[in-house]
């Protein structure tokens, strides 16, 4: 193919491109064009899904390259619009390309008839735009940028449904939610900026590795910038957001949930771990988030009665997971990881919206059975569930042995044992969701429950098909290819340890049993454990009271220093400051108006005694 | 004979008359010719120190320059100002400035 052969990495900067003039075009003329211009979103997704394999294809032949140009000249400084292209952001230029278009595939199906749909795709195209910038960039300032756009992105898709009131409180929480950890984000960039005098990124490892900048300074500003992570990927405690975004539309949360919004806290920590790994410590607090998040989160995915917020629990859960993986200097493991489970859980909140576009309800203990009346959705789910619990040979028990293996390479027998048990947990609830949802009798008002068209079940089967087959990536292939973790960190060839390989695939095993023995049997009563440990299901089925205590904190320290803010700027700034220093004028002006008295000879004579007053001075004491 | 002094007292005196013309006079015509008074003492000032320079220097002649300076831009203004006097005649019936006080607080 001719064509092709001149298409290769110095491409990459037109995937986000063709994205981001969708968006435009879609604002602009999407109005003239039938639905609203929702295809040419999804037509710039699929050429840049295309022009990813030709970036690959060129990655794999003549390897990373970054192109860049100049935006700002400062002095010595330069500050450029670049891209970098490596096998980092290339796997996640696919990971991206690749669930953005089926979920806006899927989306012409799922909005169908609605109105302001063309402001719904444009959004869409905003999101991937900014998240693909996000990957390709090669300075902290493009990056950030890119990363705020993001969240504008997701603002947008949460709240797409601002009518309704949850929806746009939801989508508030998700934006000031993350805007916290963006400032440690902020900081941190502008840490680095001032210790090494580059945005790049590059320029930042290396100046870092050589002992340009203070081993105190490089903690500070990977704990911000990890904070920024945490505010990005939902880790406790800035978990809260997540839950609360499955109000907007369910390709919305498929979307954010494993390609934009919260892969973009985990690429940052991937994409800084060069200088993560300079500062221990901030290693051990990145695992340690991680750890607790991934058990946190599992044990109220558990207790969730509404499909998708038990789905959000899961993905918070599983960033946890990539997380602790990070913590534990498995880059790889992290991002393939992170690819497993955006599969996955695309696939998964897709089809948690054709059952709920279905049957109307989202509580899991409404629906039952479903598996009758809508068959591919349930054998995709199963699939996504299945990956995800770690069962083999999907990819999500690939990534969780990369992970596990690396907790107990570099962290331990403590971290690997609360992991383990962990793991056990996800794949309990996900047998939990999977049974109660599609297993047991139908519901007699589910009876007029029927399949999703096609435009819908066919992003699903692609992306089952992907979450079946990407585990294999992890394997080596040949002499130039020795797994994914080799593919992208050099981290050596594939291997595994059989013993925890054996245990952690037992466990899963478990948890699916125990989820099969309690929700589609019955021998173990849920409800029977919920009463015996009342008061622990209690504080779980309410999250932990952590959404409690933020508006305990905002009612009682916030609003409490606003109000003495508030006061102190009406009754010293205002009434004193303002107010004070114009009622001095407008009073002493009262009394010297007097001197106005409108008579020429006055004046005159003001004058000249002035006049003379002036010789006088400069002679007598001047001269 | 006539020293530098005699131009100074002469110019004093004039400019003395036409100030205190300016400041106690109620009519503004008489004030606009107090005003040319002091203009025109300024002139004697100007022509009597230029009479007393030393006429090989280059700039000997700078004081009568300047003094038909002021009697064209005098002349202009007196224009002026008589325009000014004779719409506020038309206008109020009075040139007294006593009664004029719109500028007071």
């Amino acid at each position: 193919m001719p064509f092709g052969e001149t298409i290769g990495t110095e491409w990459a900067w037109v995937i986000p491109a063709l994205s981001a003039a969708a968006f435009f075009l879609t604002v602009i003329f999407g109005r003239f064009l039938p639905r609203q211009g929702a295809y040419i979103p999804v037509a710039a997704i699929f050429l840049g899904f295309v022009l990813f394999w030709y970036v690959l294809r060129d990655l794999l032949t003549s390897g990373p390259a970054s192109f860049d140009i100049t935006w700002i000249s400062l002095g010595d400084t330069r500050i450029a619009w670049g891209v970098n292209v490596d096998r980092l952001s290339v796997t996640m230029l696919g990971l991206v390309t690749f669930v953005a278009l089926l979920v806006q595939v899927y989306s012409l199906g799922y909005m169908k008839g609605e109105p302001r749909q063309g402001w719904y795709f444009a959004a869409h195209a905003l999101s991937a735009a900014a998240m693909l910038a996000l990957v390709l960039a090669d300075n902290l300032l493009f990056l950030y940028i890119a990363w705020a756009l993001v969240g504008l992105g997701s603002y947008l898709l949460i709240g797409f449904w601002y009518e309704r009131r949850e929806a746009a409180e939801a989508a508030k929480k998700a934006f000031i939610t993350t805007r916290i950890g963006d400032v440690g984000l902020l900081i941190g960039i502008i840490l680095l900026f001032e210790s090494t005098g580059s945005f790049d990124i590059s320029t930042i490892f290396h100046v870092a590795q050589s002992g340009g900048i203070s081993q105190g300074t490089i903690t500070v500003a990977a704990v911000l910038l990890f904070l920024g992570a945490m505010g990005k990927s939902a880790q406790f405690p800035f978990h809260v957001w997540l839950p609360d975004a499955v109000e907007g539309p369910a390709p919305v949360s498929a979307l954010i949930h494993s390609a934009t919004m919260v892969a973009a806290g985990v690429f940052l920590v991937a994409r800084m771990l060069p200088l993560f790994e300079l500062a221990p410590g901030v290693m051990l607090l990145v695992a340690g988030v991680g750890l607790f998040t991934f058990v946190f989160a599992g044990t109220l995915a558990l207790v969730m009665t509404d499909l998708k917020r038990a789905l959000a629990y899961s993905t918070i859960s599983h960033l946890g997971l990539m997380m602790l993986s990070l913590g534990a200097f498995g880059l790889g493991a992290a991002i393939f990881h992170l690819v497993a489970h955006g599969v996955s859980k695309a696939m998964l909140f897709l089809g948690a919206g054709s059952v709920t576009r279905v049957t109307g309800k989202t509580e899991i203990w409404d629906m039952g059975g479903l598996r009758r009346r809508m068959p591919v959705t349930a054998i995709t789910f199963v699939i996504g569930g299945a990956a995800l619990a770690g069962i083999p040979p999907l990819s999500g028990f690939f990534s969780r042995d990369a992970i596990m293996l690396a907790v107990m390479d570099n962290r331990g027998p403590a971290f690997l044992v609360v992991a383990l048990a962990a793991a056990a947990l996800s794949a309990l609830y996900m047998a939990r969701i999977v049974l109660v949802v599609f297993f047991g009798p139908l519901k007699a008002d589910n009876e007029h429950a029927h399949e999703s068209p096609l435009v819908m079940t066919v992003p699903l089967v692609l992306l089952a098909f992907t979450a079946l087959t990407v585990g294999f990536i992890a394997l080596p292939w040949g002499a130039s290819y020795q797994g994914f973790g080799d593919f992208l960190a050099d981290e050596g060839g594939f291997h595994f340890e059989v013993w925890l390989t054996a245990l952690t695939l037992a466990l899963a095993l478990a948890g699916v049993a125990a989820g099969w023995l309690t929700y589609r049997t019955g021998h173990i009563s849920h409800g029977q454990i919920a009463r015996r440990y009342s008061g622990l299901y209690r504080v779980l089925v309410n999250e932990c009271y952590v959404d409690d205590l933020y508006q305990w904190v905002v009612d009682h320290v916030v609003l409490a220093a606003g109000n003495f803010v508030a006061l102190y700027d009406r009754v010293v700034i205002n009434d004193t400051g303002v107010d004070g220093s114009a009622l001095t004028v407008m009073l002493s002006a009262l009394r010297l108006r007097h001197v106005q008295t409108g008579h020429l000879y006055n004046y005159g004579l003001a004058m000249s005694l002035g006049v003379v007053g002036l010789v006088l001075v400069w002679w007598l004491v001047l001269a | 004979m006539i020293e530098l002094a005699h131009f100074q007292v002469l110019s004093a005196g004039l400019f003395a008359i036409g100030l205190y013309g300016v400041l106690a006079r109620k009519s503004a015509v008489l004030i606009l010719m107090s005003i040319e008074l002091m203009l025109n003492a300024v002139s004697v000032n100007l022509v009597g120190f230029a009479a007393f320079v030393d006429f090989t220097e280059p700039q000997r002649a700078l004081g009568q320059v300047i003094v038909i300076f002021v009697i064209i831009i005098a002349a202009a203004e007196l224009a002026l100002a008589a325009a000014i006097i004779l719409r506020l005649y038309r206008s109020r019936s009075s040139v007294n400035v006593d009664e004029i006080d719109l500028m007071r607080w």
